[in-house]
C-alpha cells in the first residue's frame, strides 16, 4: 500500500514538473504557478523515491515515516516561505548572519536535513534496511543459483 | 558536480605554491605505485577487489562527486549570481541519504549475488536485457568523454597557472599523471588517491572558510556589506529566476542518483553492513568541503561591494584572487593542490567507468566477452583519456558544451532505469530501454540545437531537467503499458535483492 501510494505520488509529481517546464517553454517564461509546481513536484519526487527505496516488500517504512514527513515538511514549508516572504532590503534583519529568506534556504533546506536523515538511516539500519539475516539470505541465493 | 573550469586562471607560479603542488603530485604518485602492486585482477582494477572500508568509500565518493568546479567555478558563480548558485549544492543534505536508501544497499547486494563490475551490469541484470545494458553504456561513454574533456582542460589550466608551462603542456602533464596511476593501479589507485585528495579538499576548505569569516568581519558583516549595495544578491534566488534556481535543485538533487562514477563505488565496499554510517560520513564530508564554495563567493562580493577590492575581471578569479590576497601562501598552495586533487579524482573515476563501458558492457551487449579484461581495461583507459585530452586541447566552446550535458545525460539515462527500476518490480525492460533512449535523444537534440543556436530554451528552463522528467514519465508510462509482457520478469536472485 505504501509503495503504491509512493508510486502514484511519483507519477503525479513528475507530471507537475513536466507541466512547469512545458508552460515555461510554450509561453517563453514561467507563469507563477509553474514555480510552485516545480517546487512541490521536486519535493514530492524526492520523498516518493525515498519511500520506494526504504520500503520493503509487503511492509511500509515503519518509523521512517517521521523523518520522511519532517523532510517533506521542511522542503515544502521552506520553499513555500521564501516564495511568500518579503524581499530583502539594506535594513533586513539577519538570522544567524543571513537575511531571513537566505537563512531559510541555507540553514533550513541546506543544513537541517543533515541532522535528521543520516541519523535516521543509521538508527533504523539494522531493523529496516539490512540485518545480518538479510545478508545471509542474499549470500545463500548466490550459493544456490 | 562535474561542471568544470574552462577559462584561464591568474598566474600562481610562486615557489611555495609550486612546492606544495609538487609535494602533492609526489604523494599521489606514491599511492599509485603502492596500488599498482596490489592490482592483479579485473576485479581489483574496476571495483577495488570489493575490499574497501566505509571511510574510504565515503571520502572517495565525495572526492569523485566534486570536481574543480566546487573550488573555482562554484565560488565564481556565487560571486556573480548570489544565493541562487547555492541551489546546485543545496540538495547535498538530502541526496546521500536518498542514495543510501534507494541505491547503496541494492547495488552492494547485487554484487553479492552476481559478479558485477559496472552500473550497466546492474541494469542488464535487473531487466535481463543486454540491450538496456549496452544502451546505458553508450550513454555513459558519451557523457564520460565530454566530462573528461572539460575536467582535463581544467586540470591543464590549473597546472599552467601553478607552473607556467602553457595550457597544452598543462593538459598533457595532467593527463599523463592521472593516467599513470589509473592505468597501473586502476580504481584501487583511484580510491586511495581519492581518500588523500578528498581529505586535502576538506582541510583546505575549512581553513579557507576561517579566512573568509575573518576577511568580512563574520557572516553578519559580509551580509550587511552586500545588503547595503545589492540586497537582491542575498535573496533566496540571487540573480536567477525562481524557476532556474529550483531547476538546479531538481536536476542536482534527483540527478545525483544517476552518477555512475559515484554509484558504482557501492560495489567496492567490503562489508555491506558498514553502509549504516555511509550517509552521515559522506554528507558531513561534502558539507565541510563545500564551505569554500559558498564562503569565498560571498566574501569576495562583500570585499568588492565595500571597496576593499576592485571588481573581478572574470567571476572565476574569485578563489585565486581571494587566496592570494587574504590567506598565507602555504594555504593557497594547499587549495590549488586541492583543486587539482578534485579534478584528478573525478577524471580517474571517469577513466574507470568509461573503460569498463567500452571493454565490458558494450561487448556484453553485443554477445561477446573480452578475454583479458585487466589488459584491455588498461588499453581502454589510455584510449579514452587520449581522446578526452585531444578534445580538451581543441578547447573553445565545444568543450564547455560537452561538459554541460554530461550531468544531464547521466541523470536522464540512469535515474529511472537504475534508481527507480531497482525499487519497483513493476518496471519493465521496454520501460527501461525507452527511458534510456529518451534521455539520450532529448539531451543530445536540445543541447545540440542550443549549441548551434537553432533553438534555445527559455531562461530558467534546464535541458537536463526537461530530459530527466521526460525519461521518468516515459519509464513509468511504458512500464505500465507493457506490465504483462515477458519483459516484466525478474530473475529470482535479483528479485530477492529488490525485496530486502
Amino acid at each position: 500500500m505504501t509503495r503504491s501510494i509512493a508510486l502514484g505520488a511519483l507519477v503525479l509529481s513528475s507530471l507537475a514538473v513536466a507541466a512547469a517546464y512545458v508552460a515555461a517553454i510554450v509561453s517563453g517564461s514561467a507563469p507563477p504557478w509553474a514555480v510552485w509546481a516545480l517546487m512541490i513536484g521536486t519535493s514530492t519526487i524526492m520523498l516518493a523515491i525515498m519511500v520506494l527505496g526504504a520500503g520493503r516488500s509487503g511492509s511500509g517504512v515503519g518509523k521512517l515515516a517521521v523523518p520522511f514527513g519532517a523532510m517533506f515538511a521542511v522542503l515544502l514549508v521552506g520553499f513555500g516561505a521564501v516564495l511568500v516572504m518579503p524581499d530583502e532590503s539594506a535594513t533586513s534583519a539577519l538570522w544567524f548572519g543571513l537575511p531571513p529568506r537566505a537563512a531559510v534556504v541555507l540553514y533550513g533546506i541546506g543544513v537541517l536535513p543533515l541532522f535528521v536523515l543520516p541519523i535516521a538511516y543509521a538508527l533504523t539500519f539494522d531493523s529496516l534496511t539490512l540485518s545480518e539475516e538479510d545478508l545471509e539470505r542474499v549470500r545463500a541465493a548466490r550459493r544456490k543459483p | 558536480m562535474a561542471l568544470a573550469q574552462t577559462s584561464a586562471l591568474p598566474p600562481l607560479a610562486q615557489p611555495i605554491i609550486s612546492a606544495v603542488a609538487i609535494a602533492y603530485f609526489a604523494i599521489v604518485a606514491a599511492i599509485g605505485v603502492w596500488a599498482t602492486r596490489r592490482t592483479r585482477t579485473a576485479s581489483d582494477f574496476f571495483i577495488a577487489g570489493q575490499g574497501i572500508g566505509l571511510w574510504t568509500l565515503a571520502i572517495a565518493s565525495m572526492a569523485a562527486t566534486l570536481s574543480g568546479f566546487a573550488f573555482i567555478g562554484g565560488p565564481g558563480l556565487v560571486y556573480s549570481v548570489g544565493i541562487g548558485a547555492v541551489f546546485i549544492i543545496l540538495p547535498v543534505s538530502l541526496t546521500n541519504s536518498m542514495g543510501a536508501w534507494v541505491l547503496a544497499k541494492r547495488m552492494r547486494l547485487l554484487a553479492e549475488v552476481r559478479d558485477m563490475i559496472t552500473v550497466p551490469d546492474a541494469i542488464g541484470a535487473r531487466y535481463r536485457s543486454p540491450l538496456a545494458q549496452g544502451l546505458s553504456a553508450v550513454a555513459i561513454l558519451i557523457a564520460v568523454i565530454g566530462y573528461m574533456a572539460t575536467n582535463v582542460l581544467a586540470l591543464g589550466l590549473v597546472i599552467d597557472a601553478i607552473f607556467g608551462v602553457g595550457l597544452v603542456w598543462g593538459i598533457w602533464i595532467g593527463t599523463v599523471i592521472t593516467l599513470a596511476y589509473s592505468v597501473a593501479g586502476g580504481i584501487l589507485a583511484g580510491v586511495y588517491t581519492d581518500v588523500f585528495q578528498g581529505s586535502l579538499m576538506a582541510l583546505a576548505s575549512v581553513l579557507v572558510f576561517v579566512y573568509v569569516l575573518e576577511s568580512g568581519d563574520g557572516l553578519s558583516g559580509i551580509s550587511r556589506t552586500i545588503l547595503g549595495a545589492d540586497p537582491g544578491f542575498l535573496g533566496p534566488w540571487g540573480k536567477l529566476t525562481p524557476l532556474a534556481a529550483l531547476s538546479f535543485f531538481f536536476v542536482f538533487g534527483l540527478g545525483s542518483l544517476g552518477q555512475p562514477h559515484v554509484v558504482h563505488k557501492f560495489y567496492m565496499l567490503r562489508d555491506p553492513r558498514r553502509l549504516k554510517w555511509y550517509p552521515l560520513v559522506m554528507t558531513t564530508a561534502l558539507f565541510v568541503t563545500l564551505l569554500l564554495y559558498v564562503g569565498v563567493g560571498l566574501a569576495v562580493k562583500a570585499l568588492v561591494a565595500g571597496g576593499a577590492m576592485p571588481a573581478l575581471e572574470r567571476p572565476d578569479d574569485a578563489t585565486p584572487v581571494f587566496l592570494l590576497r587574504f590567506t598565507p601562501l602555504l594555504l593557497a598552495g594547499l587549495v590549488f593542490s586541492g583543486v587539482a586533487a578534485a579534478i584528478m579524482s573525478t577524471v580517474n573515476s571517469f577513466m574507470s567507468i568509461g573503460a569498463a563501458a567500452l571493454m565490458h558492457d558494450i561487448p556484453v551487449a553485443l554477445g561477446r566477452r573480452v578475454g583479458n579484461e585487466l589488459f584491455w581495461g588498461r588499453i581502454s583507459t589510455v584510449a579514452i583519456s587520449v581522446v578526452a585530452a585531444l578534445v580538451a586541447q581543441a578547447s573553445g566552446t565545444l568543450v564547455a558544451f560537452l561538459g554541460i550535458f554530461g550531468w544531464g545525460l547521466f541523470a536522464s539515462t540512469l535515474v529511472p532505469a537504475l534508481a527507480i527500476g531497482l525499487n519497483w518490480q513493476g518496471a519493465t525492460r521496454a520501460g527501461a530501454v525507452s527511458s534510456i533512449a529518451t534521455g539520450l535523444v532529448v539531451t543530445l537534440v536540445f543541447e545540440t540545437l542550443g549549441y548551434l543556436k537553432v533553438y534555445t530554451v527559455p531562461a530558467g528552463v534546464s535541458i537536463a531537467g526537461v530530459s530527466l522528467v521526460a525519461s521518468l514519465l516515459v519509464f513509468l508510462g511504458v512500464s505500465w503499458l507493457t506490465r504483462d509482457g515477458d519483459g516484466s520478469v525478474i530473475d529470482p536472485d535479483i528479485k530477492l535483492v529488490m525485496e530486502i
